[in-house]
């Protein structure tokens, strides 16, 4: 039978006191080992350019403060906004929440989902991480992505997000 | 095509080579230069006078690219299932397109000169969401249209198919009044001209030469009548021009829109119009997402504004959903279209911008335009150029109080308006625009907050939806927080299909 009961506005379901769950800390072990790699390479091209045209150390000097000073911060970046990230799987939707300077939640509804993918990199498979991305309708890729969920818990979410999705469609 | 049976190849109507024709001519204008290469060689190869070549070579193109459209014809074949239609084509790259009919949002037809003599039309699938089954279906009879019209359920069942208007009166028809609105307010004119600039300006130069042949001419004492005339030639040649252009603009609108009307039909809005080729489009009203308002600054003066309803856009191709638009409209007309289309939840969403109702946005929402659109800029640009320019580098430090300017306007109209079905967002520079959605078509909601807007408890909220995405910046932290808890309560409430 159809309802329509009177809701009052502050009865509505908050997110002021939900228990975000963490990201796997490895994650942030995993960035960090990729941002490294990263830097290591370019490291490694310069110096082996530095000594093939054969310029003296000294006379780039400042092209490696200006590395070292990249890198620092791009290494220990993850150690900050890592902790940040987290996520909540109510009944009937996910909430997201992400950054250290612009921070933002996003909250998509199960029945407006139109389908759930993992997805994981060599790298993440090394450190046994996977990602979920929820897809919606007109967006443009990637709807919501949380990376670096632990495997297990990456597959769990999806599963659950699935079930939710069709049993909103049996409810139409 | 009377006798279409489901489940057996069919070709289309022999006249659908115009139409391969049409497209090819359109491949050869995008890619001029490379599809003529052969052509060019050939000519060259051709041992002739220059005017026998020309000759030759009009004749080869029209004989190759006249039998690839016939060969195109040829291997153009689709079938008519029960729930899908399938196309088959290509000459060399065979394709098959298999377009299921609940994917389709939109069956959107197309009549040119020569079609609408035979009664034929070229059926445009609008298929948004779903990739690389976009097709068009060239050269069918306008029956066949409506019955694949009704067989995707947009419109109440109709026996008698294949007359011309739906039984409906026509909820907006557009007179000439209106092309010349359309064509004065089109932003492809304000285009031509700012390309037309540095032309005027020769032109100006050409005036120049006049008025100094003018002034030898009649060396004695008629200086005065000289420099007269000078200036009559250059306003009449500047006036001339704009007149051009807006002729040319209004008689684009006339080819788009001449005897455009829009209807209601059972379940669909639909709209056509066009003076050469007939353009039909129509949309399911509940696959409407949101519905935008929209107003130019000729279109302010003219007191009107430009509608047009958005439904989703496909993932693949970025923004090429298919929009319905009505492209002049007074304020009234607005009104009631959008109480109509997002009947019957929309009625008091308002999106005339000039109503009261809309609530104002924090004016902290200037700050951050000002400090790095304007500030920051101002004064990079003027240490940069500091050693060149010297002091004349101060002169960057104007690009201040212009943002200044420009963000105070921004902020000024800017606004939201909510109601317990749905919100509407006004912005704008120059002109104005909103939208209005339902919260029961949102997909998903942010709510995001920089460091200084944590600081001054404000937030940014972003809706998204099907079509694209409506921010409302700068506004209450708990407002936004509350916004989006109400939004995700109407949402996961909702019984009604979104699309």
């Amino acid at each position: 039978m159809f309802q329509n009961p009177e809701v009052a506005l502050h009865h509505l379901p908050d997110m002021e006191d939900l228990e975000w769950q963490q990201i796997h800390p490895r994650y942030a072990r995993r960035l960090q080992l990729e941002r490294a790699l990263v830097v290591a390479a370019i490291a490694i091209a310069t110096l082996a350019t530095n000594l093939l045209i054969g310029v003296p150390l000294s006379k780039v000097f400042m092209l490696w403060l200006a590395l070292f000073a990249v890198a620092v911060p791009l290494l220990s970046w993850p150690l900050i906004s890592v902790p940040r990230r987290g996520y909540v799987v109510r009944d009937k939707d996910i909430v997201f929440r992400s950054g250290v300077i612009w921070r933002s939640v996003t909250a998509v509804p199960f029945n407006r989902v139109q389908h759930v993918e993992t997805s994981s990199t060599p790298l993440d498979r090394k450190f046994d991480l996977a990602n979920l991305q929820v897809f919606t309708a007109g967006g443009s890729g990637g709807d919501l992505r949380i990376s670096g969920l632990g495997a297990d818990t990456a597959e769990q979410m999806r599963v659950y997000i699935l079930g939710k999705v069709g049993a909103s469609i049996e409810n139409h | 095509m009377k006798t279409t049976k489901p489940g057996q190849w069919q070709r289309t109507s022999p006249l659908a080579v115009l139409f391969f024709f049409g497209k090819l001519l359109k491949v050869i204008t995008k890619n001029a230069w490379q599809s003529l290469a052969p052509l060019v060689a050939f000519v060259y190869a051709y041992e002739g006078e220059l005017v026998t070549k020309i000759v030759v070579g009009a004749i080869a193109f029209f004989v190759i690219s006249s039998s690839i459209a016939v060969l195109n014809y040829w291997f153009f074949r689709f079938q008519l299932n029960d729930d899908s239609i399938l196309i088959r084509q290509g000459v060399v790259k065979k394709k098959q397109i298999d377009i299921k009919f609940d994917r389709i949002q939109g069956i959107n037809t197309q009549q040119n000169v020569v079609y609408r003599y035979f009664g034929l039309v070229t059926i445009n699938f609008d298929t948004a969401g779903s990739s690389g089954s976009e097709g068009n279906l060239p050269a069918v009879t306008r029956a066949f249209a409506e019955s694949l019209r009704s067989k995707i359920g947009e419109q109440r069942d109709r026996d008698d198919a294949g007359h011309e208007e739906p039984d409906v009166d026509p909820l907006l028809t557009l007179g000439w009044r209106d092309m010349v609105r359309i064509g004065l307010a089109d932003r492809r004119a304000l285009i031509v001209f700012a390309v037309l600039g540095p032309l005027l300006e020769r032109l100006g130069d050409d005036a120049d030469t006049v008025i100094a042949n003018t002034i030898e001419q009649a060396a004695d004492g008629a200086f005065r009548f000289g420099v007269a005339s000078g200036v009559a030639i250059v306003t009449t040649a500047v006036i001339g021009l704009i007149l051009l252009f807006a002729l040319i603009s209004i008689a684009a609108a006339l080819l788009r829109y001449h005897n455009f009307e829009l209807f209601i039909d059972g379940n669909t809005l639909r709209s056509h119009g066009g003076l050469l080729t007939r353009h039909e489009v129509s949309m399911h009203l509940g696959k409407i997402q949101t519905l935008r308002l929209e107003q130019g600054l000729v279109m302010r003066w003219l007191n009107r504004f430009q509608l047009s309803a958005r439904q989703a856009r496909s993932s693949q191709k970025q923004g090429k959903g298919k929009n319905l638009i009505v492209p002049v409209v007074t304020a009234e007309v607005a009104n009631h279209l959008r109480e109509l289309l997002l009947a019957p939840e929309g009625d008091s969403l308002m999106q005339i911008p000039s109503s009261e109702r809309f609530s104002a946005i924090s004016p902290y929402y200037m700050r951050s335009h000002i400090l790095f659109v304007g500030l920051l800029p101002a004064i990079t640009a003027t240490l940069l150029f500091w050693q060149v320019l010297g002091s004349a580098s101060l002169a960057f430090l104007l690009w201040l109080p212009a943002i200044i300017l420009l963000s105070y306007q921004s902020w000024q109209r800017a606004g939201y308006l909510l109601s317990a079905e749905g919100l509407v967002r006004r912005s704008g520079l120059v002109g104005y625009r909103s939208a209005a959605l339902l919260y029961r078509k949102v997909q998903r909601v942010s709510v995001t907050q920089s460091r200084y807007q944590r600081r001054k408890d404000l937030a940014s909220l972003r809706v998204y939806m099907a079509s694209g995405s409506v921010r409302i910046p700068y506004i209450e932290h708990a407002t936004a927080k509350q916004l989006r808890d109400y939004i995700l309560y109407k949402v996961e409430s909702s019984q009604q299909a979104w699309h």
